[in-house]
């Protein structure tokens, strides 16, 4: 077919012109890779904010008073400084699958004999399950938990007599995720936001800005070549980059390495999807811009709408209710918490399946969005 | 040159931006195998007709044709009929000249070994060959414009639009690129549609030359028929110490003076012989108090034409595009 052996030359075309162009810059090259490791340093570093709204997953098989007495001040909590909001399960299994799929950050389950081995000393026990993927509300919860638990026994029992110390008992679902490591999915999604706003539209700018685009309009390139085209170089350029970021991230924070390939493949399938969700999205939107300058001003803004409520360093449920909304149509927020289940948690296909869905939807919106709202006029 | 099937038809092409129509009511038609020229100062609005025709900016009325094709319903037809060159060089500095001419050929799907010894050719053709493989940043002005012609060329368009193909670089390489159009002109036949500021490549290159001015077509002919609108055959140019009144009316009666036209401290008379009535003028001058500074004597050219019609010289710009027209003017690199 002499159309289609046409159009895959054209569109080369404008991916070897943007990959040569690319070549010849390698500083760019190097800060591409080193900018997001010098962020995870820092980041890794100095970082420490307090946490609210962790969805605590409560299952009460005790109705003796002093499970009631750890409800309640687990509520005053709730109301107080809001570290965690109460959610009732109705049994320990849904409560535990609850954590697993990220509905809560943990579960408390009070077994039947509470009260009873409380009155009689004989070492009681409540179980909490924590999501310590995500280490800092992890440590909040359980620090929450702690102080609800253990204030039922000093009301209750002479200072002196420790006897019976209430165990809280850890139960880990998924291996130490230490906060630096928790960072590296997010330092990804930063490169490759990085990526996107030096590649993809930002080449067509600066060849309106230099005057160059004139002769290229002037070919039989259509829109979606020029579109198309350049959103496939940037998305080579700055997958490729994304991987090494990874690789690094990972090397240096010292994460285990996930077992099977079904998971660097889920890994490899998300920074592709979500690299085109960026590029499609920053081309939709600057795909008219006439000075750089406008990239540069448009591109800090985008991060920071995207990247803070994005769940890469704080989670989203801590977040006030509109930005959690915010992060219900952020492509970063959807990377960030599917690239993290994959890295951390081992998901499979299954549980990452939506993460992908909206990734690829949303690529498709604001790609057809980028090529309909290009200009092949002057 | 009238017969023939045409290149480019136009026909009451306007654009505006605001209020002011910047290219108004512009009609006219250009066969096949012509070289058809665009004569105006800056700011006339030949890139923005040239733009238009090149399917680049919508025209606000009017419509034109391009090797018959409309220029906004079958924009993509039109581009496949031609090449252009825009004023502003636009080539990449950071590719090298081979890669920039392979690349634009990719856009018209010319298969690889067809692109290798064409371009090889071409390179040939504009002295290029020796430097192919070195970046577009360290080429000069001209070698720049004659990689861009190279490039141009690369998929044998029907007609050659060329916006201000010289200014910009220096005498030698003007001439460089002269010699080059005439040559790549022999070689195929192509229409050449060339816009200039430059009478002499107006004069040197165009069969047919349209004058414009503010948007308008003022006169359009071969440049004979244009000179012969014209009184007189020769035109004698002075430069004064200083141009008074006085000396500009005494110059206008003398009998064999067809026109006069001052600008400055300098002053054009149209005569008949340029060589018999020098001496005249000078004493004319002398007797009014006047001092010469330099005096010429020249056929007349289509800068004459242009005073004619529209009582300016072509760089008589009013105070505030002498900036444009300083950014125009030759510069040993070129932009
Ligand atoms: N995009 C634009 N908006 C407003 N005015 C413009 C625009 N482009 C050109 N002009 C004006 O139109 C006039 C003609 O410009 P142009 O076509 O570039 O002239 P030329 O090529 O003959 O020098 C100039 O006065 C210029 O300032
Ligand atoms: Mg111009």
């Amino acid at each position: 077919m002499n159309g289609l052996r046409e159009t895959a030359l054209r569109l080369s075309a404008v991916v070897d012109r943007d990959w040569k162009k690319f070549r010849r810059n390698p500083v760019v090259i190097a800060m591409s890779v080193l900018m997001p490791i010098i962020y995870l340093m820092i980041l890794g570093n100095s970082f420490q904010g307090k946490l609210r709204g962790l969805p605590l997953a409560v299952v009460n098989q005790d109705s003796g008073p002093y499970s009631r007495s750890v409800l309640d001040n687990l509520r005053a909590i709730a109301a107080g400084p809001r570290t965690l909001v109460i959610r009732a399960a109705t049994d320990e299994a849904a409560a535990v699958a609850g954590v697993r799929n990220g509905i809560y950050k943990a579960a408390l389950v009070i077994p039947p004999d509470f009260s009873k081995k409380v009155v009689l000393k004989a070492g009681p026990e409540v179980g909490l399950f924590l999501d310590n993927t995500d280490g800092i509300s992890a440590q909040a919860l359980r620090g929450a938990v702690n102080g609800a638990v253990g204030a039922i026994a000093s009301d209750y029992v002479p200072i002196r007599e420790r006897a019976y110390e209430i165990h809280l008992r850890d139960n880990n679902l998924y291996r130490q995720v230490d906060y630096f490591q928790s960072l590296v999915p997010g330092v990804v999604i930063m490169s490759i936001f990085l990526g996107a706003m030096t590649t993809g539209v930002f080449n067509i700018v600066m060849d309106r800005f230099v005057g160059v685009e004139e002769a290229y309009l002037l070919t039989p390139l259509t829109k979606t070549d020029i579109v198309a085209g350049l959103i496939i170089s940037g998305l080579s350029i700055t997958t490729a980059v994304a991987v090494l970021v990874l690789a690094a991230g990972v090397a240096i924070t010292g994460i285990p390495l996930p077992g099977s390939v079904e998971q660097y493949a889920l890994m490899l399938l998300l920074i592709v999807l979500a690299t085109l969700s960026l590029l499609s999205l920053m081309f939709a939107i600057l795909g008219r811009a006439r000075h750089p300058r406008i990239v540069g001003v448009m591109s800090g803004f985008l991060n920071v709408i995207l990247f803070f409520p994005s769940g890469a360093m704080y989670p989203v449920a801590s977040l006030p209710g509109w930005l959690r909304g915010l992060a219900r149509i952020n492509p970063e927020a959807y990377a960030v918490s599917a690239l993290k289940a994959v890295l951390f948690k081992g998901a499979h296909l299954a549980t990452v399946w939506g993460d992908i869905a909206f990734l690829a939807a949303f690529t498709a919106v604001m790609m057809t969005a980028a090529i309909v709202l290009f200009k092949r006029t002057l | 040159m009238t017969e023939g099937r045409k290149a480019v038809q136009v026909s009451g092409i306007t654009k505006k931006y605001g209020e002011a129509a910047v290219v108004d009511n512009v009609a006219f038609e250009v066969c096949e195998g012509e070289i058809f020229g665009f004569l105006g100062p800056n700011g006339a609005g030949k890139t923005t007709l040239v733009r238009m025709l090149t399917t680049l900016i919508v025209p606000t009325r009017g419509s034109a044709k391009i090797a018959g094709f409309d220029v906004v319903r079958e924009a993509g037809a039109v581009r496949r009929q031609i090449g252009v060159i825009p004023q502003a060089m636009t080539s990449d500095t950071d590719l090298t000249g081979y890669e920039n001419i392979d690349i634009y050929a990719r856009f018209y799907g010319i298969p690889a070994r067809e692109r290798k010894e064409r371009i090889q050719y071409l390179l040939e053709t504009v002295g290029l060959a020796a430097r192919a493989n070195d970046l577009v940043a360290a080429y000069s002005g001209g070698m720049r414009r004659r990689l861009e012609i190279a490039r141009v060329l690369m998929h044998r368009p029907k007609i050659l639009f060329l916006d201000e193909p010289t200014s910009g670089l220096d005498p030698q390489s003007r001439r460089a690129v002269w010699e080059l159009l005439d040559k790549i002109r022999q070689e195929d036949t192509m229409t050449l549609f060339l816009t200039t500021h430059y009478m002499e490549e107006a004069e040197a290159l165009c069969t047919r030359v349209a004058i414009i001015d503010a948007g308008k077509i003022v006169i359009l002919g071969s440049p004979q028929e244009l000179k012969q609108h014209l009184p007189g055959k020769d035109v004698i140019s002075l430069t004064l110490e200083k141009l008074s009144d006085a000396i500009g009316d005494s110059v206008k009666n003398l009998p064999f003076a067809h026109q006069v036209f001052a600008e400055d401290n300098s002053i054009r008379v149209a005569v008949d012989m340029g060589a018999r009535d020098l001496p005249a003028i000078m004493e004319v001058i002398r007797s009014a108090g006047g001092k010469v500074l330099s005096a010429t004597v020249h056929e007349q050219s289509l800068e004459d034409v242009f005073i004619y019609f529209t009582g300016r010289s072509i760089r008589d710009e009013g105070p505030k595009k002498v900036s444009l027209l300083s950014a125009g003017m030759p510069r040993r690199t070129g932009g």
